[in-house]
């Protein structure tokens, strides 16, 4: 059962390919050009000494929120139609987005290598070797990424998936319901005065222990997108 | 006797937030054949998307049980992967055009035959490399019709796959599943409210009337199963006098009536001396006096038993009131 289970997995990552701007062509482009635009800000920013900061890495790992929202409403209706279980689908759209998330992470770790190499791009220009981050050894480097965009993916993925089976009124709920668990911890640390404690909790993870507990919540999310999934209608 | 490979029982489904509405569905029963050609008839809204969505695993049932292939749709793709059905308001990935679609196609269904794809895209002038969702409605039906016949899928479903396409392409779809159908027999159900139009292409004809099953015979005893006697009205009302009217329509001293039943030889030499004409009854005539006689019955007796459906059933009728 399992071989013909997983063939149409990757059938469905196959299915995903087929416009290769999609899931290739288009954050290519997000990476190229927002790296390109940077480098042409640092230029123009006047200050040769003091480090320049650019947000610009994040913005691939955006559009993978995006994309995580966009396979669920539409891409997922479809595979509906060619007859794909919700099962197969969940495996090869996830398993898909994991392979590229590997890809991108390691494009990250080398090119924050070649901007420690180049100075900064020979303009102490920061964007992809952040300084917290790029301490770390390359393989945290590389796992951090890698869990930041599939957290991104999965959040798109589930939040759709929630609003495909209960709709804007199912979507209200879990955001008042985000809000009200938030609002609800803040309390509960503020009257217990464990605001210190949780600082030093927080310092004492680490980009290691950061990633770790964000891999934890996604693969959590992801369980909880595959039980949503499981039976909503297209 | 061809082999059962569709058993429903007992289906009923409540949409959500429908309230306390009537059911989309409400204690459908049925069985389909394989090799055959069904019709899916009924009026807009009267359940044939939910009861296809459910069979094909797209959709959830309330109650009651589906069967495909002997085996439960849900998530199994051993029984999935026979199956076609491309919905009337079907979903195509944002940045797909025609071609994406086919080649989508083609990795899932193992008999998708793409020379057939090209054929049929061609004949519904279907621009290939135009993105679906600039597509004309006509357009978007036509991807969904190619999809359904190239799949060659041995149970496909096609839903009201007509919407937008003119008289030429309505018949071209017709005539190809037709052609296809002969050279690859398979099991096709066909829902459809133009029932004129495919009443030749029938073999079986299910019909459905606000969730409930109200005819579910072969074609051509169908055919033959009504008759209308007009004539002089009084004549006419001796003739039909005990029989079970589907319809009466009155033209002053005319009169149209039609009747449930087969007329034997004798009867029919009565109705000639009579001076009455004897017509034969079209489906889709059939169908609409069998749901408007349904929908009066029910609408008038508050709750009496409804008569003339096929199934009866009045008991559950009863029940679920």
């Amino acid at each position: 059962m399992s071989w013909a289970v997983d063939n149409r997995a990757v059938k469905v990552a196959r299915m995903q390919l087929i416009n290769k701007w999609t899931f290739l062509g288009i954050p290519a482009i997000i990476l190229t050009g927002s790296f390109l635009l940077s480098l042409a800000v640092f230029a123009v920013i006047p200050v040769p000494d003091a480090p320049k900061y650019s947000g610009a890495g994040q913005a691939v790992m955006w559009y993978f929120f995006a994309l995580g929202i966009q396979s669920l409403t539409l891409t997922f209706p479809f595979s509906q139609g060619m007859s794909v279980s919700r099962r197969s689908f969940f495996l090869g759209t996830v398993g898909l987005f994991a392979v590229v998330a590997l890809v991108v992470s390691g494009l990250y770790v080398l090119l924050g290598m070649a901007e420690v190499a180049t100075k900064g791009w020979g303009m102490n220009g920061r964007m992809f070797a952040l300084q917290w981050i790029a301490d770390s050894g390359v393989g945290v480097q590389f796992l951090f990424y890698f869990a930041l965009m599939m957290l991104l993916f999965i959040l798109g993925f589930w939040f759709a998936t929630v609003y495909k089976r209960w709709g804007a009124t199912g979507m209200l709920v879990l955001w008042l319901a985000v809000g009200v668990l938030l609002v609800g911890l803040v309390a509960l640390v503020t009257w217990q005065d464990w605001w210190a404690p949780v600082g030093t909790w927080l310092a004492a993870q680490g980009p290691l222990g950061i990633t770790g507990w964000s891999l934890l919540f996604t693969a959590l999310l992801g369980g909880g997108a595959y039980l949503t999934l499981r039976r909503a209608t297209p | 006797m061809s082999a059962e490979i569709i058993r429903v029982d007992g289906l009923t489904k409540h949409y959500r937030g429908s309230g306390d509405g009537a059911p989309a569905l409400d204690g459908v029963s049925f069985s389909i054949e394989a090799d055959k050609i069904y019709g899916l008839l009924g009026r807009n809204g009267a359940g044939k998307t939910t009861i296809m969505s459910i069979l094909t695993a797209q959709g959830f049932a309330t109650a009651g049980s589906v069967r495909v292939f002997g085996q439960n749709p849900y998530e199994n793709e051993r029984v999935l992967n026979r199956i076609c059905f491309i919905r009337e308001s079907q979903k195509y990935p944002d940045d797909f055009n025609a071609n994406h679609a086919f080649k989508a196609a083609a990795l899932f269904f193992d008999n998708w035959d793409q020379s057939l794809a090209m054929r049929l895209a061609k004949d519904f002038q279907l621009p290939l490399k135009r993105r679906i969702k600039k597509l004309s409605r006509g357009q978007l039906s036509a991807v969904g019709v190619v999809i359904g016949l190239a799949s060659r899928a041995e149970l496909t479903f096609f839903d009201e796959p007509y919407l937008g396409l003119d008289a030429v392409a309505r018949q071209l779809f017709y005539d190809r599943l037709v052609e296809d159908y002969t050279e690859y027999p398979r099991t096709i159900v066909l829902s459809s409210h133009l029932i004129d139009e495919v009443a030749n292409l029938l073999e079986h004809v299910i019909v459905i009337d606000q969730g409930r099953i109200i005819m579910d015979d072969d074609a051509e005893s169908l055919r033959g199963s009504a008759v209308a006697v007009a004539g002089q009205a009084a004549r006419v009302e001796v003739f039909t006098a005990g029989r079970t009217v589907i319809h009466r329509e009155g033209f002053g001293a005319l009169a149209s009536v039609t009747i449930d039943g087969v007329l034997s030889a004798g009867e029919r030499a009565e109705a000639a001396e009579l001076g009455l004409e004897l017509a034969p009854v079209s489906l889709q005539q059939l169908v609409v006096r069998r749901t408007i006689k349904g929908a009066v019955d029910d609408g008038s007796a508050d709750g009496a038993a409804r008569q003339g459906t096929k199934q009866g059933d009045t008991a559950r009728m009863e029940a679920t009131r």
